[in-house]
């Protein structure tokens, strides 16, 4: 089955949107959320997800601790913070921005 | 803000980078095995789910890599890793490390010692007010004149003269003399101090008839008015009057050149001093108005001197004053000594560093198979270089930790040696500027000289150099080449330092036999001053004068005499003369001579000889015609073709009938103002047949038969049986005062000379050190040649003539290098040429025998190789 590369400088955006939604998650969870919610479309690589991760910590878009999963494992556990909110609002609109932008080029007669 | 969180948050990462990397190793494991399990039930086997999960997970230790490297702290962590192994290393080889710091150690501790003396001397401002608008006049001027100059200038806001004059005390234990600095109401100003108790003296008091003010130093108040808080208003009796002390100076405070311990007003202790415009004896110091230049200033003093000159021919027709800014006028003398210090020393650190780079090429050598395995590993080129760096690095910034240690001890070293010139600046010290410099030259020493070695390490051809396992790869014989040349270098620098020091040890040892023209053994030397109030005129001096020498020449064994200034006292008195006969000079335009007056033995006591005519008697006295006797230069410079005996002369600008003084004789000349100036011509008169009633000091010259003990304490009780409030200052013997004198040039010999000895045995550590590594590197070679018959003779003739070659081409290098260098330091050379043939030969031998004798160890060890062993040897 045919999956799409995540465009470029969007991976940010599809982490924070994820966890915006569900509060925490761990890693694997993100990966597995993404690629689920897009319908298998979108497949987050591990080599660039937990690197990703790690620029968003220092960033302090999010915060990490560690918890147990329902299959009672360690598992770190990612959180949105306040400054991660409002950067996802960022990439937002600059993401509307642009794919209304391509729309409308897409669509002009 | 957002940034400084963001670095906390990077800290602390680093802080915990051990949690880090087991989180992030938990993580990616906890990963691995859901997606395991995701593989399992979709129904793959367990060995086909783990692969299947590891192919899609990808290079788990490059993600890890990819996370870390996210949080910036990779070059910390290389460099962590870098100093852990170069300190390792460096642990493993003691030695090779101990001579390495040690090397740059001596190189960087000479270096600093030296550059805060500089720091000290020439870069730190002065400490007054806006140092650098004060200047100076040099040549000194009179109370009228400096009043004048204060009303005419456009270009100076203040200024001010002192001149220092030694004061008798009463009030301490015993009387003392002290020196007070007579001063007018302009000249604290203009240096700026604040008083720190009371004030100092106004303009209204400053005036002919003012009441007795006196200003005193720190040191003054603490010694003798015991740090009373409440000084001002208090009596001291100064000179047999009373002042009262208004002001006492912050403990900061020091005249730049002179030294006073009381400040009065000139015109106040001496009413007659503002009309005497003629008697030019004070040293003046002006501040520069906001943005005048000193050619303006210059140009302003020009015109104020032209209008004096016009206004009073007949004292002030050959005015000329020249500004200097005060910090040149200072440290003028001094600046160029240690600029050449400077320089000797900067060239013994070269070759600390062409040692120290040297010992670097050889570690590098001998750790290129590491190297060579490292890259073969995968290890790139930048990450080896910055290695090799890193260990170069941290050997030079323990040199220079340990060099800060030497130059600690090197600068109170200094500071015990240095020259009066010296003393005056006193702010020798380490402090940031200095600090600064050590951390500069120390990591520039790493870097620079670590380069080389890198160089090598980096340019290792890893598939050649592992084929070949070890013996003589291009690596090793590019780094014998470079370590030649380094030695060579280091002999050339060795020899200019020798040459140098030899240059100025010759020319010492020129100053040393210099006849000073009297003998200075065993003769003691006293200064005593008359106090105004009981000594005021001529008879009463003379009196004193002759009672007190009849009194401590019937102490046995002694002869004693009395001048005006003694020889090397750093004093005299200047006057202008006319000879009888002679087609008259203009007023103010007469020839000057050295004026010394004389009563007891003189010429004999100082054993300075008689040369033509007699010597002074008993009977050339008051009311007894006028008799002078004049030194050699004098006939040589205004009596050359004829009879000095016989010949009138008088002293120019007397009022009244012409008082002419008849030269009796002739005496060999003296080296008055130092051994290395010219003789000036002098005119000797006795004490009582003099006119100048101010001249009520006079030097004892007391030459013992033996040096006694009791001597001093002896002369002194005499004197105080004669008056007991005269005070006795300056007692010194003679040797030490020609010592005195030689002072600046012994220290410039004594450091040159240290730094080239310095240089002699590092040079010489160099070339043995090349040596020992050839002849090591050689074994295999000349054991072949052993085995084939060669002779000792002939393994010595093979290794010495490495050794001589490098000799030659260093001397060689280093005799261009001196003639062009030395020229540089021709000012601190007395009687020698900057490029003296026997120092060269001689200085260039003694560095060929050191260096031959360097070379010949290794060469024995050579000669002594087994060829068994040898052939063995690896």
């Amino acid at each position: 089955m045919h999956r799409d590369e995540i465009p470029p400088g969007t991976l940010y955006l599809l982490i924070l949107r994820t966890l915006a939604r569900s509060g925490e998650m761990h890693g694997y969870e993100i990966a597995s959320s993404i690629q689920q919610i897009s319908e298998d479309v979108l497949r987050v690589e591990e080599g660039s997800l937990y690197p990703a991760l790690q620029r968003m910590l220092i960033k302090g878009w999010v915060t990490a601790k560690w918890g147990t999963t329902a299959g009672n494992r360690r598992a770190r556990y990612y959180q949105l913070t306040a400054a991660g909110r409002k950067q996802l609002a960022v990439e937002m609109s600059q993401f509307d921005r642009v794919i209304g932008a391509i729309t409308r080029v897409i669509e002009a007669v | 803000m957002d940034w400084l969180r963001e670095l906390a948050r990077r800290l602390s990462m680093l802080m915990h980078r051990r949690q880090f990397d087991a989180d992030l190793e938990e993580e990616v494991r906890l990963h691995l095995e859901l997606r395991q399990e995701e593989r399992l039930e979709s129904g793959m086997t367990a060995n086909e789910a783990r692969a299947a999960a590891r192919r899609r997970f990808g290079n788990a230790t490059y993600l890890k890599e990819e996370s870390r490297i996210a949080w910036g702290w990779e070059w910390f962590e290389n460099l962590a890793q870098d100093v852990h192994h170069g300190a390792r290393m460096l642990r493993k080889s003691p030695g090779f490390t101990a001579v390495a710091i040690l090397t740059l150690a001596l190189g960087i501790g000479a270096n600093t010692a030296i550059f805060s003396v500089i720091n000290g001397v020439l870069l730190s401002p002065l400490p007054y007010k806006n140092p650098k608008q004060l200047v100076v006049i040099k040549e000194n001027d009179s109370l009228p004149n400096v009043m004048d100059i204060q009303r005419q200038t456009r270009a100076f806001s203040q200024g001010g003269g002192i001149n220092v004059e030694k004061m008798d005390y009463i009030g301490a234990t015993e009387p003392v003399q002290v020196r007070v600095g007579l001063i007018d109401e302009g000249f604290l100003e203009t240096l700026g101090v604040q008083p720190m108790l009371g004030r100092i003296i106004s303009s209204g008091e400053d005036v002919q008839g003012g009441p007795r003010l006196a200003m005193v130093s720190n040191h003054f108040w603490q010694n003798y008015l015991g740090s009373d808080p409440h000084a001002a208003g208090n009596t001291i009796q100064l000179g047999g009057n009373s002042y009262t002390v208004i002001g006492v100076m912050p403990a900061s405070f020091a005249l730049p050149a002179e030294h006073a311990d009381v400040f009065v007003s000139l015109m106040v202790r001496d009413p007659g001093a503002g009309a005497e415009r003629d008697l030019h004896f004070m040293h003046t110091y002006w501040r520069l108005k906001a943005g005048v230049t000193l050619a303006q200033a210059q140009a302003d003093m020009a015109a104020i001197d032209r209008r004096l000159a016009e206004q009073y021919p007949a004292e002030e027709k050959e005015r000329k004053s020249q500004l200097v800014p005060l910090h040149e006028w200072l440290v003028g003398d001094v600046r160029a000594a240690l600029l050449v210090l400077f320089g000797a020393v900067g060239l013994v650190l070269l070759i600390a560093c062409a040692n120290f780079a040297s010992l670097l090429m050889m570690r590098a050598v001998a750790e290129r198979q590491e190297l060579v395995i490292r890259a073969a590993l995968g290890a790139g080129r930048g990450r080896l270089v910055r290695k090799t760096l890193t260990q170069s690095l941290l050997l030079s910034v323990f040199g220079g930790a340990a060099g800060l240690l030497f130059a600690k001890w090197g600068t109170s070293l200094l500071l015990a040696l240095r020259p009066e010139e010296l003393a005056r600046l006193s702010g020798i010290h380490m402090d940031t500027r200095v600090l600064l410099f050590v951390l500069v030259i120390s990591v520039l020493t790493g870097i620079v000289f670590g380069m080389a070695p890198a160089w090598i390490a980096a340019r290792s051809d890893v598939a050649e150099a592992l084929k070949k396992s070890g013996r003589s790869t291009t690596a090793s014989t590019m780094g014998h080449n470079i370590r030649k040349i380094l030695v060579t270098s280091e002999l050339a620098v060795a020899l200019v330092l020798l040459v140098g020091a030899g240059l100025l040890i010759k020319g010492f040892s020129r100053l040393r036999s210099m006849n000073p023209g009297f003998n200075s053994a065993n003769v003691m030397t006293m200064y005593l001053q008359l106090p105004t109030t009981r000594y005021g005129e001529i008879p009463k001096q003379t009196q004193f004068r002759r009672e007190l020498l009849t009194r401590l020449n019937s102490l046995p064994g002694v002869q004693v005499a009395m001048v005006t200034d003694i020889p090397l006292g750093g004093n005299y008195v200047g006057h202008r003369f006319v000879i009888d006969g002679r087609s008259p000079v203009a007023v103010g335009g007469e020839p000057k001579v050295q004026t010394l007056s004389v009563m007891g033995d003189y010429f004999h006591v100082m054993q300075i000889p008689l040369r033509v005519g007699r010597d002074f008697t008993p009977l050339d006295r008051e009311e007894q015609p006028l008799v002078a006797v004049v030194n050699e230069e004098m006939v040589r410079e205004f009596l050359p073709h004829e009879n000095p005996i016989g010949v009138r002369i008088r002293w120019a600008g007397d009022t009244g009938p012409p008082q002419w003084m008849t030269v009796i004789g002739v005496v060999a000349d003296v080296k008055h103002s130092g051994l290395n100036q010219p003789t000036d011509p002098a005119v000797y008169t006795p004490f009582s047949q003099s006119d100048e009633a101010w001249r009520r000091f006079m030097t004892l010259a007391i030459r013992a038969r033996d040096a006694a003990p009791g001597l001093v304490e002896e002369v002194k009780k005499q004197i105080w049986s004669l008056d007991s409030q005269i005070p006795v200052s300056d007692v010194h013997a003679m040797d030490e005062l020609i010592a005195v004198s030689l002072a600046q040039q012994r220290f410039n010999m004594l450091l040159l000379g240290l730094f080239a000895v310095l240089a002699l045995i590092l040079a010489a550590v160099g070339i043995y050190g090349a040596m020992a590594y050839a002849v090591n590197q050689r074994t295999h070679e000349i054991g072949i040649r052993t085995a084939l018959g060669a002779q000792r003779r002939d393994v010595l003739r093979l290794v010495m003539r490495d050794g001589a070659k490098i000799v030659l081409f260093g001397i060689a290098s280093g005799i261009a290098g001196a003639l062009a260098l030395t020229r540089l330091m021709a000012s601190l050379l007395f009687e020698v040429k900057p490029t003296d043939p026997a120092t060269f030969a001689g200085v260039a031998i003694l560095l060929a025998l050191v260096a031959l004798a360097a070379c010949y160890i290794p060469a024995r060890r050579a000669m002594r190789v087994d060829p068994m062993v040898a052939l063995r040897y690896e």
